[in-house]
């Protein structure tokens, strides 16, 4: 592409976090009148791209040049003021205010210093009509609208700013087709009102129909852009793919397949899980794939009894199981290492020794009193079995790096024993040796006749690790690869549900 | 012992708590030697005295500190106290204790299944719990101070001596005790600041922190009625609104001994210091007769003072 007719354009960007790269010397441009579509796994520094260019993040080094000029943005309402808009997948909009304020949140239509409701409200009326949403009414609460409606006030709010580069992520993904169609027709109204659209999905199809130009990013980097029709889908997932390995795995099943574990059928919850059919058996790592906000959380906190109102069949060690909470679900013998440590696995500002005994109390204690030289053998065992490194157990956890931290949750529910152990993306954020070494744990685990169910967002763990992956694609399991058929195009695919015909 | 330790950085309120506790008695005596000539907050009788008074408030604090350590707060401290007072010096006899603590039990039991099942705020909860047991008392003594007398055991246990120390010091040890031992030496205790470190991740790890949660009020409310069946003893009847006093002093006694108003950190010593600090400020500032406007403000300052000290530590 010609650069000058370029509306936005990075040059040698880079981003850094602490010591992690998220983005590494990118050169992008996009064009006026163009929908652009951003490819890439989960972490390929998507997210931090339309951060930096809609003035959330800095970029670390490098320029970012807006209609040729030279720009550098310290908050969103500068670039906003430049023309920039970004519809971020969380949604921004305050649920106790109407849609009309909820629109003109930060640039209200003003008389005589006091906000004028009736041009807000009759501003509101047009742009309404604009995004096909006669049917909203500018006086409702946001809180009364369904989530896809919700998704296009905010779009209509976008608009409101009149952007000239209109950054779309994720937006699609909580709308209804119709609403989708509308969203289609409407960046096809701005492409020829000259308007930069930049749109990130994770369905394949969408970008396919939508854009005119595809870039791929992939571990920070942008691979390489093209014109519509330049590559077919296969190419375009082998850009996607296409890393170093990084980690070494335990050799995979010696032991043969026990008996099942966990077998559940149609299980549902809310608009996240649409009928769940999984098989755990004893001695096997099960591994789930897909992308983010496929239903995988909730899968996991649904069978650990953490979600209300999961309907479905679920049968744990030859009975039936219908979990109702987590106390329940650890006394069978479950356990879940969940995904944010920090906020859901550990209190921090307790010690080590405390988050150790925290689900363990009842097996330190007798009659009730905990008994303080159990409690410190367990907590001594625990360290030397996961081998933490710790000053002394009694110091916070808050003072451990992120692998020692992460092992603490781990130890927390070993001590338990449990049959079957769910981790949520567990080696996030942590040191390669120590992820090393979680891959042993989970491999001698089921060596010992346990099961494993392992979310991870890192493909090549997946695989490396896994005796098999159930992939899941928009609150189902769309796809279980196993030996062979075990690769990362075949992940990548079934992640992005172009493996086959759909079967919605 | 580990109990009597000051050696980590949280541990800071509790030494200046105890040192500005040293510093009112000194303050006093030197008042009291230089316009009297006397030392009798030194004495060992009126040290007693004081803290047989302080007992009432000691177990409050007592309680208070359990549903604190949660994050939550109990409002309904002072009508749990009188309606237990109420309705054992009604009932009488041998069941005059259980009946009040009976009393400590339902509030309790409903407060944490208000909290924990209902999700209401428990600012708001046992405020409203707090003005449904004043009503119900209203209603019970048509609003007049009831006629009827505390037992002699409650007479006993509040205000007579045993081998020369008042038997409400005693109770206030043992309850002191039985809740310094839940803190530290169970799981309850444990799962109690876990809960109040981080909910959601205390549910995730499998605590049953509904049942946790009502542990707590039923034992903030426990303590609540004991001390106000220990207060009718003293007072040898019930009156209406006895317990309103002890409210804000029972939460400043929890938050002064370093406790935080947040929930999860704290240590119980902490609390029993608050209580005593306390009670010694309330009585340095009677010896001085000081009018109450002055003794007002002069006890919120130093309520206020002492947390802004507490604060600046934590953040270096």
């Amino acid at each position: 592409m010609n650069s000058s007719d370029a509306i936005v354009q990075l040059r040698g960007v880079s981003r850094y976090f602490g010591g992690v790269t998220a983005l590494d010397n990118v050169n992008f441009s996009c064009k006026a009148g163009s929908i652009h579509g951003i490819l890439g796994e989960n972490g390929a520094g998507k997210s931090t791209l339309i951060k930096i260019l809609s003035g959330v993040l800095g970029a670390s080094e490098g320029q970012i040049l807006n209609n040729g000029k030279q720009v550098s943005y310290r908050s969103t309402a500068e670039a906003t003021a430049d023309g920039i808009v970004c519809i971020f997948q969380e949604l921004s909009l305050v649920p106790d205010l109407t849609v009309a304020e909820n629109i003109f949140i930060d640039q209200p239509p003003r008389r005589m210093g006091m906000i004028d409701n009736r041009k807000q409200r009759q501003m509101a009326v047009e742009l309404l009509a604009r995004i096909k949403c006669e049917d909203v009414d500018p006086d409702a609460h946001i809180r009364e609208l369904s989530l896809s409606r919700r998704q296009m006030i905010e779009i209509a709010k976008a608009l409101a700013k009149n952007p000239r580069v209109l950054i779309l992520d994720e937006a699609t993904s909580a709308l209804t087709s119709n609403d989708v169609e509308t969203v289609y027709d409407l960046m096809n109204e701005l492409r020829a009102d000259g308007v930069a659209c930049i749109f990130i999905s994770h369905r394949m199809k969408e970008v396919d129909a939508l854009c005119d130009r595809l870039s791929v990013f992939r571990n920070g980097q942008h691979i390489q852009s093209f014109d519509k029709g330049g590559l077919n889908e296969t190419e375009i997932v082998q850009l996607m793919i296409g890393r170093e390995i990084t980690a070494q795995y335990p050799p995979k099943r010696s032991t043969p397949i026990g008996e099942t574990t966990l077998s559940v059928s149609s299980l549902r919850w809310e608009n996240s899980l649409k009928g769940v059919d999984l098989q755990v058996n004893a001695g096997e790592i099960v591994g789930l794939g897909g992308l983010d906000g496929q239903g995988h959380k909730e899968l996991l906190l649904g069978l650990f009894g953490a979600l209300r109102g999961m309907t479905g069949e679920i049968t744990f060690q030859g009975g039936t199981y219908k979990p109702s909470s987590p106390a329940q679900s650890k006394r069978q013998g479950l356990a879940l290492v969940p995904e944010d440590r920090k906020t859901e696995g550990l209190m921090l500002e307790m010690s080590i020794g405390d988050n150790i005994l925290l689900p363990n109390y009842k097996s330190v204690s007798q009659a009730g009193v905990i008994n303080g030289r159990l409690a410190n053998e367990a907590i001594a065992k625990a360290i030397e079995l996961l081998q933490i490194k710790v000053g002394s157990a009694d110091d916070p956890v808050e003072t451990l790096s992120g692998g020692n931290q992460q092992k603490v949750v781990i130890a927390k529910w070993l001590m338990l024993n449990p049959d079957i152990i769910l981790l949520n993306d567990p080696t996030r954020g942590i040191d390669v040796g120590t992820k090393q070494e979680i891959y042993r744990l989970m491999r001698d685990l089921v060596e010992a006749g346990k099961s494993v169910l392992l979310y991870s967002t890192d493909y090549a763990e997946l695989i490396g690790c896994c005796d098999r992956v159930c992939v899941m694609y928009d609150g189902r399991i769309v796809s279980e690869l196993e030996g062979d058929t075990l690769t990362e195009e075949a992940i990548v695919a079934a992640s992005l549900n172009i493996h086959k015909d759909d079967p919605a | 012992m580990t109990f009597l330790s000051f050696s980590k950085p949280a541990d800071r309120p509790l030494l200046i708590a105890l040192l500005t506790t040293l510093v009112i008695l000194m303050v006093g005596t030197a008042y009291t030697l230089t316009t009297q000539g006397t030392a009798p907050l030194l004495t060992p009788s009126y040290l007693l005295q004081q803290l047989q008074i302080g007992s009432f408030l000691g177990i409050c604090a007592a309680g208070m500190m359990m549903v604190v350590l949660l994050g939550h707060i109990d409002l309904s401290v002072p009508w749990t106290m009188t309606a237990a007072a109420m309705m054992a010096t009604s009932v009488g006899g041998p069941w005059a204790i259980p009946a009040g603590l009976s009393v400590g039990l339902a509030v309790g039991l409903l407060n944490g299944f208000g909290v924990s099942f209902l999700r209401i705020p428990s600012m708001i909860f046992t405020l409203g719990v707090d003005s449904v047991l004043r009503g119900l008392m209203v209603a019970h003594t048509g609003g007049f101070a009831p006629q009827t007398k505390a037992s002699p055991l409650m007479r006993y246990l509040a205000a007579d001596t045993f081998l020369g120390i008042p038997v409400a010091i005693f109770v206030w040890a043992f309850v002191s005790i039985v809740i310094a031992a839940i803190l530290t030496k169970t799981g309850f205790g444990k799962s109690i600041y876990a809960v109040g470190v981080k909910e959601g991740a205390a549910y995730l790890s499998g605590i049953r922190t509904r049942r946790v949660i009502i542990g707590s009020f039923v034992a903030s409310a426990l303590c609540a009625s004991t001390a106000g069946v220990l207060l009718a003893g003293y007072s040898a009847k019930a009156y209406q609104d006895m317990g309103t006093p002890y409210l804000l002093p029972a939460i400043a006694a929890v938050v002064l001994g370093g406790t935080h108003i947040l929930g999860g950190r704290g240590r119980y010593l902490g609390t029993l210091i608050g209580a005593t600090l306390i009670v010694f400020l309330n009585s340095v500032l009677s010896i001085m007769q000081m009018p109450e406007s002055y003794r007002q403000i002069i006890y919120g300052v130093v309520i206020i003072t002492m947390l802004l000290v507490y604060g600046r530590g934590k953040q270096n």
